[in-house]
């Protein structure tokens, strides 16, 4: 029997590993494609008085002039290979260019998930619990300005309360923990206000469940009850927003990123989408999509291990 | 009380409705009318003989106009786009979480990619292959959005269906279109309620987004989004520009969120039927699945 | 109070995570000082990060204010009157109309220790015209032919007599060639080594460049010991900066946020008309409307120069009467001034027929969306309908310089040719078949192709005061205003910036 399961969750790996490749193979095609119908490299990297025969040339010496599928043979042998290509702006390899950034992305991705998982749980079940009691009234509006206000407006205020006015935090840059705090914060912003909303909803409905009564009518306080009773069963829509999230930020903001001169994938991906840099937008898409496959991968593990009716029944192994 | 709750948010929406149909009947002055010399004047400045109660932005246009004729995009784009991406990003959610196997694969994994693709150069790409459009900026911003909805859908359908008096309607071979609209989609509709909520103020910021690479709206038409963006350059300086167009948008979203409350309530099976009744009879004509609602009951006494 | 204590806790966990998150934080790459603590370290805010460092390759503002502190260049200009002075050439020559002989300063050393020689400044030019490094300054150099170096002479020959040689020479950074061709083109960019006053210490790429002064450059010692360049993209934020004192001087100012900072104490504002000029072109092939030079010479009269001028810019521009700036080489200083007459413009707008008829303006987010839709308010007092069209800077380019000149009537943008000349705006801009031009008349054309190889100034000003005077008539373009440079500095900070935005350290004094 052990045997068997073990085989059964390889097989399941396996399917799962598949349908990442395919996935994979999708999304660069696609942006391969499109990114050829977009705009001219050669147009932009010239000089402005750059006549028609500069710009031939330049774009001969992108290869840009061989036929799409020629170029996309070659793209794809060199991706066989390992090699993302050379940045055409900054003349670097893209998988260079794009690794200098990750750890300032991920660094600011944590803080700012676990801010707003700590705000936002703890947030929505304070609503929940106390649900058309002032607790609530006070937070609905508060955890909404996260949403009403763009990342602009929140990072500008905060840099001009914290930075300009009581001068306790650097305004931008990257200069060790004290930098990373108010980015932190203006991303969580955003973020809280929905991990918040969906934990109430979740808590509400779980609230009207027997068990709940149950445990209520023998006499659980409200703690007991969080931790004993609701903490796994609303952890399934949770770790559902949780998980977008987590792929929202780790691909880095772009906004946030700009205010606060943080040097993560954000800026990086605009500023090769703005230049048409070819190599380096098939790049971070590649990065991207193997960020997002794989978080999603986890969060569909996380279910069953957290729920294990969701895939101890039914014929597939769900997807 | 549940009246009231449903009421007062809904009477707030009408009003903006009401404002954004009604914008020329209501706004001080043309939204475009610019007056270089009467540009960043603050609120209730008077300037050329004009009284401007929201002040003037870096054109010298009125901020009040332009918030009230910016309604009219940013509500028309912001809700035409959460009921696409919503309704469609269900509809998948449910489909995969109820039919697993290699179609779950497919979605899922579509959905992968939707998420995996930047924003950005999503936007980029859609106005190059189709151009500029409100349209395109409310398939845009779908494209972008939908898969939210879909893997929320898919994970608490997941759940769903294993619970009892879901397998007690598969278990009497109710069939399955009918235990989906019953069962299934009623258990997820409250949560896409507060997604879509949520979402409805991400988009009109969203739509601002657009406009700036040449998707949204073309200046000088106004938009809650651009007057954001417009303002961003000026949070120290000239702090109304941003100010209330954010105020208005801030408003909506408060209310949107409140009525989605309401309606989630509503929305709520055990909510909307007597509990008792509910638990005794999951579906009409479904007799044989009373031995294991009984069964949670039992949990009850 | 159950409540607060699971907020607490929440701040607690949140804090913690936060600890533990900078933990794992790469070393930043360089010590970057406080600003103004030293007195003799500089922090410089720039709109975003160099895209290279190596001055072969690009040629952008804020690759330039980094690079060009750690090289030294062929020629200079003087920052007053702009005249093209000796950089690391001390003299030059003109052989014959296609051949320039240049002497190289003695004694000049890479800060490796190396001796700078003229073949290394031989070695720079080649590789930007090496098509396998595509340069994207080759197009700058086009001109030339060979250059060879032996000893301390330079010799570049041309393919034709190019009058504007010298001005690209201004731009041209020497790099050492035994070094290059040692580590490859793509280390040397990471990690430049030059001969100018200031050496690369570090960078943390997309994040800040950090350089120290080089004590045995040639030069008078400059007094800032170390300068920081931080790419910080959003202009609020530069402000921010300026004002928390993070940062010492600021570039890439808007004319609002300097009126902004004007009113804050310890900090000022430095600015300097540059070559850049902000310009209408109107589409004469194909742009409907404006095929007609009645409705062309209308929308000329149609705009109120002096209030984009005092009222958007707040001063920090000039009004010209071309599509170039006084600073130019070959200005036509005789020409009128555009006029602002909109009544005159209303009844041209009649007598073409043209009323009441829509045209396509063609703009893009890198230029001043307030300054569009001015215009665009202006134009249509006159009677005109005016739809924006702005998207993204690629598809811009795309359009515009699309052979079909299908692109709409009027395109608002801004010109700068890095070359003060004349020839740099006329012929990209306005000659027949040039990827810019939808506009062509044989007489301008030829005027134009004649000067672009006329070495004798007085005779090329009088060529370019011809083609100009059919400009000013003809009006396939307006000049709107000549652009100022604008910076943001803290008040300790003594600097004058030049008409090149050059960004040169070793002239900047921090008083303590």
């Amino acid at each position: 029997m052990r045997a068997g399961a073990a085989a059964a969750v390889c097989r399941y790996l396996g399917i799962r590993l598949g349908q990442a490749l395919i996935a994979l193979f999708g999304v660069t095609t696609a942006v391969f494609f499109a990114l050829r119908l977009s705009g001219d490299p050669a147009q932009l990297l010239a000089p402005q008085g750059a006549s028609q025969a500069d710009i031939a040339a330049l774009r001969h010496q992108l290869g840009l002039d061989a036929p799409v599928w020629r170029q996309y043979l070659d793209y794809l042998g060199n991706l066989l290979h390992g090699d993302l290509g050379y940045s055409y702006v900054q003349h670097e390899p893209a998988l260079t260019l794009i690794t200098q950034r990750i750890p300032y992305t991920v660094n600011l991705a944590l803080a700012a998930l676990v801010l707003s998982a700590v705000l936002g749980v703890g947030a929505g079940m304070v609503m929940a619990l106390n649900r058309g009691r002032w607790p609530e009234r006070v937070l609905t509006p508060l955890v909404l300005v996260g949403q009403a206000m763009p990342a602009f407006w929140t990072g500008i205020l905060l840099i001009l309360v914290f930075s300009v006015t009581f001068n306790l935090l650097p305004s931008t840059g990257f200069n060790g923990f004290d930098s990373l705090i108010l980015p932190a914060v203006t991303l969580a912003s955003l973020s809280a206000a929905t991990i918040a909303r969906m934990t109430r909803g979740a808590v509400l409905e779980q609230l009207d469940r027997d068990y709940i009564r149950t445990a209520r009518s023998k006499g659980a306080g409200t703690a007991r009850l969080v931790t004993r009773h609701l903490a796994r069963n609303i952890s399934i829509p949770i770790l559902t927003v949780l998980a977008l999230e987590v792929a929202n930020l780790l691909g880095g903001s772009v906004v946030t990123e700009l205010i606060f001169a943080w040097p993560g994938i954000g800026q990086l991906t605009v500023q090769s989408v703005d230049g048409r840099d070819f190599p380096l937008i098939q790049a971070i898409v590649l990065l991207a999509a193997v960020v997002y496959i794989a978080v999603n991968f986890v969060t569909d593990i996380a279910y069953a291990v957290l729920d294990p009716r969701v895939t101890t029944t039914g014929k597939a192994a769900g997807p | 009380m549940r009246n009231h709750r449903t009421l007062v948010p809904a009477i707030v929406i009408a009003l903006y409705v009401l404002v954004a149909l009604c914008a020329p009947l209501i706004a001080p002055f043309d939204p475009n009318h610019a007056d270089l010399a009467a540009r960043l004047s603050g609120p209730f400045a008077t300037t050329h003989g004009h009284f401007h109660l929201l002040g003037t932005d870096g054109l010298g246009r009125d901020v009040l106009s332009r918030i009230i004729y910016g309604s009219r995009v940013s509500l028309a784009v912001a809700a035409a786009t959460v009921l696409v991406s919503g309704a469609f990003g269900v509809t998948l959610g449910v489909v995969a979480g109820w039919r697993r196997g290699w179609l779950a694969a497919v979605i899922m994994r579509l959905a992968d990619i939707a998420l995996s693709v930047p924003f950005f150069l999503l936007a980029i790409l859609v106005v190059a292959v189709l151009g500029p459009s409100l349209v395109n900026v409310v398939i845009c911003l779908s494209l972008v959005r939908w898969p939210r909805y879909t893997r929320i859908a898919y994970a608490n359908v997941l759940e769903t269906r294993e619970r009892g008096f879901v397998r007690g309607a598969v278990a009497v071979g109710a069939p399955g279109r009918w235990i989906v609209l019953r069962h299934i989609l009623p258990e997820v509709a409250p949560l896409a309620v507060v997604v879509g909520t949520l979402e409805l103020g991400l988009m009109v910021v969203f739509e601002a987004s657009l406009s700036f690479i040449g998707l949204g709206v073309q200046p000088p038409t106004a938009s809650w989004g651009s007057m954001l963006s417009d303002g961003q350059q000026y949070v120290a300086s000239a702090w109304w520009l941003a100010t209330f167009p954010g105020l208005a948008l801030f408003g909506l979203v408060l209310t949107v969120n409140l009525l989605g409350d309401a309606v989630r309530d509503r929305l709520d099976p055990r909510r909307r039927v007597p509990r008792r009744v509910r638990r005794r009879r999951p579906g009409l004509g479904e007799p044989a699945a009373e031995p294991i609602t009984t069964a949670l009951e039992a949990d009850h006494a | 109070m159950r409540t607060s204590r699971n907020l607490r806790m929440a701040a607690l966990i949140a804090t913690a995570a936060a600890a533990l998150a900078a933990c794992s934080t790469p070393p930043s790459g360089g010590t970057a000082p406080k600003a103004g603590s030293a007195g003799t370290s500089l922090t410089a805010d720039l709109a975003s990060y160099p895209a290279s460092l190596d001055p072969g390759l690009q040629y952008d503002t804020d690759s330039y204010s980094v690079y060009r502190n750690i090289f030294d260049q062929l020629l200079r200009r003087d920052p007053k009157t702009n005249k093209i002075v000796p950089g690391l050439a001390t003299s030059w020559t003109q052989k014959d109309p296609k051949t320039w002989v240049f002497t190289l300063r003695s004694g000049v050393k890479f800060s490796d220790g190396t001796p700078l020689t003229a073949a290394d400044a031989a070695f720079s030019i080649q590789r930007i015209l090496d098509p396998k490094f595509a340069s994207q300054q080759n197009a700058n150099f086009s001109a030339v032919a060979s250059a060879t170096g032996s000893g301390n002479t330079l010799t570049i020959t041309t393919k034709y007599p190019s009058p504007t040689l010298l001005s690209y020479l201004t731009t041209l950074s020497v790099v050492p060639k035994a070094d290059v061709q040692k580590v490859g083109n793509a280390a040397f960019n990471l990690h430049p080594i030059g001969s100018g006053p200031y050496t690369f210490v570090s960078s943390i790429p997309g994040s800040q460049v950090v350089l120290k002064r080089n004590d045995s450059w040639w030069g008078p010692k400059p007094q800032i010991k170390q300068v920081t360049f931080r790419a910080v993209p959003s202009g609020a934020s530069r402000v921010a900066d300026l004002k928390s004192g993070k940062a010492d001087i600021a570039d890439s100012m808007t004319p609002d946020s300097a009126t902004q900072l004007t009113g804050s104490s310890g900090l000022k504002v430095l600015s300097a008309p540059t070559e850049r000029v902000s310009y209408l072109a109107f589409n004469t092939i194909k742009g409907g409307a404006t095929n007609d030079p009645k409705v062309r010479q209308a929308i000329s009269m149609a705009i109120d120069y002096k209030s984009l001028i005092t009222n958007l810019e707040q001063g920090y521009a000039k009004p010209v009467n071309s599509v170039l700036t006084p600073l130019a080489e070959g200005y036509p200083t005789g020409l009128p001034g555009y006029t602002y007459d909109q009544a005159k413009a209303k009844s041209l707008i009649q007598q073409a027929g043209a009323k009441g008829k829509t045209i396509v303006m063609a703009t893009s987010p890198t230029y001043d969306p307030q300054i569009v839709q001015a215009i665009q308010a202006d134009i249509q007092d006159i009677g005109l309908k005016v739809s924006i069209q702005n998207t993204d800077q690629a598809t811009y380019l795309k359009k515009v310089q699309s052979p079909t000149h299908d692109w709409g009537s009027i395109r608002f943008g801004q010109w700068s040719c890095s070359c003060l000349d004349a020839d740099g705006v006329a012929y990209p801009l306005f000659h027949t078949g040039t990827i810019w031009s939808s506009y062509s008349n044989p007489q301008f054309d030829a005027l134009v192709d004649k000067a672009r190889q006329t070495i004798a100034p007085a005779t090329r000003t009088q060529l370019y005061a011809q083609a100009y005077g059919i400009l000013n008539k003809d009006l396939p373009g307006i000049g709107l205003f000549q652009i100022d440079a604008i910076y943001g500095a803290s008040a300790k900070l003594e600097w004058t910036p030049d008409a090149q935005q050059s960004f040169f350290v070793a002239d900047m004094k921090l008083a303590s």
